[in-house]
């Protein structure tokens, strides 16, 4: 049986995902000494996982080179066309904000609005949601310097402390969405192999659950 | 000026030889089944008015205007103008037809995802019925395509009225339920729940959530029944179940099999829905159904259904591997004299069955290196 494929965001979310597999009883062992590699084999040759950056998941995911995706929601609400979203893993948790200059009124006056944001779709789509037409500007690096040097009123972007924000006198006006890891599949893999995908679903979801739980 | 010589359009490429070989293959397959099944071909223009296209939007054709003005579009589906020529040209024919077609398909998808915006399609149209033995027919058509060109494949039947008929209940705006809609057709589920989300808890909502995990076997009527309420969705469940058990007599095992929150693309489709998928291709290769709506817009009521499969899809990922068609003969003339000669004798052999290929090469030394080349066996010198 061919292993099913899973693309693994590289860095934080792929450390998680890597724990959770490890409490399923999974052997890692090769993703903590990748080297190089960027296919790498888990548990007894069940599952294959690919590194990749976060858009990339959802890309490789979409076109069913690989079967299932661990990838952040504001990756999904940016890029996400087709796939299914099967579970909420419940960690890398943190949220889209619209943030300003401190002490400066973000909606103050007629004068159209400028937003600079690495998330371009998520920005376009809050302010369509409140009838308001902005000006967008796509930013590749740190945001937080769009409205600092006056290219723009205000920047959307991820917040997890809020101490980037903070060291720079910048302040969130308002919080867009809460943003988590998702577990995705192909729609055509969730079909063909719908007995181990479901089996897989079963026992991370069951694991997830108790880990919120004793959070709380 | 950059000319754009050396490169084709994104979203298009060429075809080559064994390429070519396993589409015809595919088609040859398939036609077959087609025309045995006593459905007739058709052709229709490449180009057409965008009027007749309203139920796709807009940004996913490919548009330029004619000399008067009016907008054409590059034929971004097969079914519209089948139905266009349906009411226009086969008024008088004996009803139900069976149509079939053999041609692409052009979508202007979002550039650098790497999709085709060329589809090769061939479909059929059983048009002028309804109920359940037209159903019926089109499915196992449908089965039978599949099981002559791969031995793996998954079809899932629905319903289109589900999701419509909750949708419709939805205590939401217009807007909002098309753009419910939307998310629902192009499968981005998590859209569609944090659209669910910003909505009032209502049954329906639920109802719409749960639907797309509904796929499997029979047990998912059990599980659909426990919160769908709305009366139009029960029915069209019990259709569904009423047809999946009649359907069983075929034992296709799990290549048969049902999703509830199966929508198709177009929002032509009013009853039976369904979709197939081959290992190793990330979309669906063949979708169809009932699309009796379809004839509302040109004012008259008629029942059709039918399906549309992929065909290169197939094709890049058939098993088939043809053999290089090479000739057994390379027929050389020795002088000038002799070129007639050799291409009658050439001619001879290709009549009486022989694969025989005359030089164009005037040099013998040249010309044997080329069949060496080409690895045809023997070279006679006229």
């Amino acid at each position: 049986m061919k292993p099913l494929r899973i693309a693994l965001t590289k860095g934080r979310l792929e450390k998680k995902t890597v724990e959770l597999f490890e409490k399923l009883g999974y052997n890692c062992d090769e993703i903590h000494n990748k080297g190089r590699r960027l296919i790498l084999s888990v548990g007894d040759g069940q599952f294959e996982v690919v590194l990749a950056k976060a858009a990339d998941v959802i890309t490789y995911v979409e076109h069913g080179v690989c079967d299932l995706g661990v990838v952040g929601k504001d990756t999904i609400l940016e890029n996400g066309t087709s796939f299914y979203e099967l579970l909420d893993l419940g960690f890398g948790k943190c949220r889209f904000a619209l943030a300003c200059r401190k002490g400066h009124d973000f909606y103050h006056g007629y004068g159209a609005k400028t937003v600079a944001t690495k998330y371009p779709n998520v920005t376009r789509a809050f302010f369509e949601g409140k009838n308001m037409d902005v000006r967008v500007i796509k930013i590749e690096g740190s945001v937080e310097l769009a409205p600092l040097v006056g290219l723009a009123d205000g920047i959307v972007d991820i917040v997890e402390t809020g101490s980037t924000l903070v060291a720079n006198n910048l302040e969130v006006k308002e919080y867009v969405t809460n943003i988590s890891a998702r577990l995705i599949a192909n729609t055509a893999s969730l079909k063909l192999r719908k007995r181990e995908i479901e089996d897989l679903v079963n026992k991370m979801e069951a694991l997830t659950s108790d880990d919120n739980n004793s959070n709380s | 000026m950059k000319r754009n010589l050396r490169i084709t359009p994104e979203g298009t490429k060429d075809y080559l030889f064994k390429e070519c070989t396993a589409v015809n293959y595919v088609c040859k397959k398939i036609t077959k089944v087609f025309e045995n099944h006593q459905f007739h071909q058709v052709i229709t223009p490449a180009l057409e008015y965008y009027d007749l296209f309203s139920s796709i939007r807009a940004e996913d054709m490919f548009k330029t205007t004619d000399n008067t003005g009016n907008i054409v579009v590059v034929r971004p589906d097969s079914t519209l103008p089948i139905a266009r020529m349906v009411t226009t040209r086969l008024q008088n024919e004996v009803f139900p037809v069976r149509l079939y077609y053999n041609q692409a398909v052009y979508r202007n998808n979002p550039s650098l995802t790497g999709r085709s915006n060329e589809i090769m399609q061939l479909g059929v149209e059983l048009i002028g019925s309804s109920g359940k033995r037209a159903d019926l027919e089109i499915i196992t058509t449908a089965v039978e395509s599949m099981q002559s060109v791969c031995d793996d494949f998954r079809l899932e039947i629905g319903h289109s009225m589900l999701f419509n008929a909750l949708a419709d209940e939805l205590d939401a705006d217009e807007e909002t339920k098309d753009i419910i809609k939307t998310y629902i057709e192009n499968k981005n589920y998590s859209a569609l729940n944090d659209i669910l989300d910003k909505l009032p808890k209502s049954e329906t909502a639920t109802a719409i959530r749960k639907l797309p995990s509904l796929f499997g076997g029979d047990e998912v009527f059990a599980q659909a029944e426990k919160f769908i309420k709305s009366e139009r969705a029960l029915e069209a469940l019990a259709y569904l179940k009423d047809l999946y058990s009649t359907l069983s007599v075929l034992n296709l095992g799990d290549k048969l099999s049902l999703d509830l929150g199966l929508v198709q693309r177009n929002e032509y489709y009013s009853g039976i829905v369904f979709s197939g998928y081959i290992p190793g291709c990330g979309d669906s290769v063949i979708s169809g159904g009932r699309y009796d709506k379809i004839f509302n817009m040109f004012d008259c009521e008629m029942g059709a259904a039918g399906f549309a499969i992929n065909v290169n899809f197939i094709a890049e990922k058939s098993k088939h591997s043809p053999k290089k068609n090479i000739a057994e003969v390379l027929v050389f003339a020795k002088s000038d004299e002799t070129i007639m000669d050799a291409i009658t004798y050439t001619s001879q052999l290709v009549k009486s069955g022989v694969k025989a290929q005359f030089s164009i090469l005037s040099d013998e030394k040249e010309a044997r290196e080329f069949a060496e080349r080409l690895k045809i066996k023997r070279v006679e010198v006229i």
